[in-house]
């Protein structure tokens, strides 16, 4: 019988675990790298240079992962845009999965920019370059974690202080903050539209300015929207496949029917995706790159396959019912999905003959750190608050307990 | 050679004068800059011998410590340009044919400059007088965009330094308000590469392949076109793209493309404010059925919103 998803309801059980331990070991790590790595220069930890400015840092931990950090707007679009509210049940889950990433993210940026410093002047409109891409990813990404994200996941955290254990003025702040965010929250969730939209897509047009530098397969005035829609796809596989792991980690029955239809509805964005990117690649006559069979060539055949054959896989019902075929076909175009928004900035991208980029051992280090910092917020997150939904059975089952002498 | 130096630097010091003011021009309004006022240098395969006097020269003129990383500490030797190295003289041979050429790489100044339309805090201007690229590190983050941008691959970034620069030629615009022109063009025994104005080195250009019928490769003059136009100029006797640094572009250039998708999209920024009207208004009728439905819920099996 499939199990209704209601309510949400904090994960019963200790938070310091061995895999807590080891995702904190790892983001210590890449914290005291990046300690380091402020005195002795990006060089001394990275394997960047004059050819490969931007790594792992920019590429990896930006520009591909808050793809999967869209888990709340790709969401957010069907329960607000599309008014399905239906799936509010798991807005709570894919802001956090969405804050979280996007934290993540602008960590990296961070520790990335060779002078960090300077960021203050962003605060001071007159330095701005308004032509710039990047300024406009750098102001829509901190206003969507200051503005949209804050204001969704806000109420999650402040509900805790209703409870009876906290002070009475605590109750009565706590309950301010709500009413306040209430009375904003058409708007921030406007905003929480607007600016993804916007910066996801500037995402791909920040590759546009490198031109001819960007392999043909690649390059093309479509980046934008190819990037916009793929954020879309790989936020809904995120808020799926998570939920997936999290029920199983923590002994949680699945809502398949809800599962089952983000599954659908990720298999139509993708279809469509598929239709823009090979039309694409059609219109502008690159047909002859794909079979040329060089490296290029063969990057751009695995990332359709590991698109096209769960596009075409989940469009099936026998294949959204059972969760292991699901969740093993999200995997494949998750990966096929990151693939696609990390090759142009690296792997296609062509500095000239003489450089050479691979990640050094502390440069990945420094990247995997900063995601196990969003694994831990996560754990952390669902441990201690009402985030993950579960069916009302479980919901009174946990108050009965918490009632209880 | 019909080319008055002292109008050139009459040009360079208005520039020079302008650079230290606050005027600032975007990528886009460059355009307008006419082309007797933009600065420019003129190089020749055909005159270059490779003596690297421009190399030793520019290192010196801009303070930069010699690269003798390739000759173990002996001589000057940077193998490509990199962060002390802001001027390069490379060497191309063809195996077959026994061809050879030289080719002076250094940054192009374009007219519509990728560096600057990327710079996110404007760190990287072009002089709204002279057209000279330059690089300003008061406001600039260290995102090495302009690295990614420039289809010559031109800006350096200080890979170990605390607080690292971006170093690329800046038209010697120190030597600009001495009334000196660049140190490349200054020390070169052949004149292989001279400085002048814009439009008087593109008619210098076309005299000589007027002049010399064959000798240049399809009669064509490097970066006169090349990407819309860049200040530095040359004339090669040999395919441009085969020299490394001269690579093939379009006449249009690349940030005027990009521009033009952006704009499709954003319609001068119209179109995200009047989604963002459109849709909270839509929302706000949204949010209060969404608080109804809440509200209605609350009341009749006692559950609190979870919002």
């Amino acid at each position: 019988m499939n199990a209704h998803w209601e309510r949400a309801l904090r994960v019963d059980g200790p938070l310091f675990t061995k895999w807590f331990w080891a995702l904190a070991a790892l983001a210590g790590a890449a914290i005291l790298l990046s300690i380091y790595r402020t005195y002795a220069g990006l060089g001394a930890v990275t394997g960047l240079n004059d050819g490969y400015s931007w790594g792992l840092f920019k590429n990896f931990n930006v520009t591909t992962l808050t793809a999967l950090g869209s888990a709340g707007y790709a969401v957010g679009v069907l329960v607000w845009i599309f008014n399905r509210q239906k799936y509010h049940v798991l807005m709570r889950t894919a802001a956090l999965i969405s804050i979280l990433s996007y934290t993540s993210g602008m960590i990296g940026i961070g520790v990335d920019v060779g002078r960090p410093w300077n960021i203050v002047w962003v605060l001071d409109p007159s330095t701005w370059n308004r032509y710039s891409i990047l300024l406009e990813v750098l102001i829509c990404m901190t206003g969507y974690l200051l503005l949209g994200l804050q204001t969704e996941n806000l109420p999650a955290f402040v509900e805790r202080f209703l409870e009876g254990r906290y002070p009475e003025t605590w109750k009565h702040k706590a309950d301010t903050a709500l009413k306040f965010v209430r009375r904003i929250y058409p708007f921030a969730i406007g905003l929480a539209f607007i600016l993804p939209s916007m910066h996801q897509s500037s995402l791909g047009s920040l590759m546009m300015l490198a031109g001819p530098r960007v392999h043909p397969l690649w390059q093309t005035p479509m980046l934008p929207v190819l990037y916009l829609l793929m954020a879309y796809i790989l936020g809904m596989a995120a808020i799926v496949g998570i939920l997936m792991i999290s029920c199983l980690a923590w002994n949680r029955p699945l809502d398949m029917k809800i599962l089952g239809r983000l599954g659908y509805i990720t298999a139509l964005a993708t279809m469509v995706w598929l239709a823009l990117r090979v039309g694409d690649i059609f219109g502008r006559g690159m047909l002859p790159l794909v079979f040329k069979f060089d490296s290029y060539s063969v990057f751009f055949l695995l990332e359709m396959v590991l698109i096209n054959v769960p596009g075409v896989m989940l469009l099936r019902t026998k294949w959204r019912d059972d969760p292991a075929k699901m969740y093993r076909m999200l995997v494949m175009l998750t990966v096929g999905g990151l693939l696609y928004r990390y090759v142009p900035t690296t792997i296609a991208f062509i500095p000239g003959d003489q450089y050479f980029y691979f990640p050094t051992i502390p440069e990945l280090i420094i990247s995997g750190g900063f995601i196990a910092l969003a694994i831990i917020g996560y754990l952390y997150t669902v441990k201690r608050y009402n985030i993950l939904p579960v069916p009302l059975t479980y919901w009174y089952a946990a108050q009965g307990k918490s009632t209880a002498p | 050679m019909g080319l008055n130096r002292r109008a050139a630097l009459g040009a360079m010091a208005t520039g020079a004068a302008a650079m230290a003011g606050v005027q600032t021009a975007k990528a886009n309004d460059a355009k307008i800059l006419p082309q007797n006022k933009m600065v420019a240098m003129l190089y020749d395969t055909t005159l270059c011998i490779g003596c690297k006097a421009c190399v030793s020269a520019c290192s010196e003129a801009n303070g930069l410590t010699p690269d003798t990383g390739e000759s173990g500490g002996i001589y000057q030797m940077p193998k490509y340009l990199n962060d002390k190295t802001k001027n390069i003289i490379k060497l191309y041979v063809d195996e077959k044919t026994g061809l050879r050429s030289y080719v002076k790489a250094q940054c192009m100044h374009c007219i519509d400059p990728a560096c600057v339309a990327a710079c996110p805090m404007a760190a990287l201007q072009k002089n709204p007088v002279n057209g000279v690229v330059t690089w300003d590190g008061t406001t600039c983050l260290g995102c090495r965009y302009c690295q990614i941008a420039c289809p010559f691959n031109i800006p350096k970034f200080e890979w170990t330094e605390f607080n690292p620069k971006i170093v690329k030629c800046q038209f010697c615009d120190h030597r600009m308000a001495e009334g000196k022109g660049p140190a490349c063009c200054e020390v070169c025994p052949r004149e292989a590469v001279i400085y002048g104005t814009r439009e008087e080195l593109l008619k210098v250009a076309r005299k000589r392949i007027a002049d010399n019928p064959g000798k240049y490769f399809e009669d064509r003059i490097y970066g006169e076109e090349e990407a819309g136009g860049t200040q530095v100029l040359y004339l090669t006797h040999v395919e441009p793209q085969l020299l490394g640094h001269l690579v093939p572009l379009g006449k249009r250039s690349i940030p005027e493309e990009v521009e033009s998708v952006q704009n499709t999209l954003y319609m001068g920024f119209l179109s995200p404010i009047i989604a963002y009207a459109a849709l909270t208004s839509v929302l706000k009728k949204r949010w209060q059925e969404h608080e109804q439905e809440a509200k209605h819920i609350e009341e009749q099996t006692g559950l609190k919103e979870q919002l």
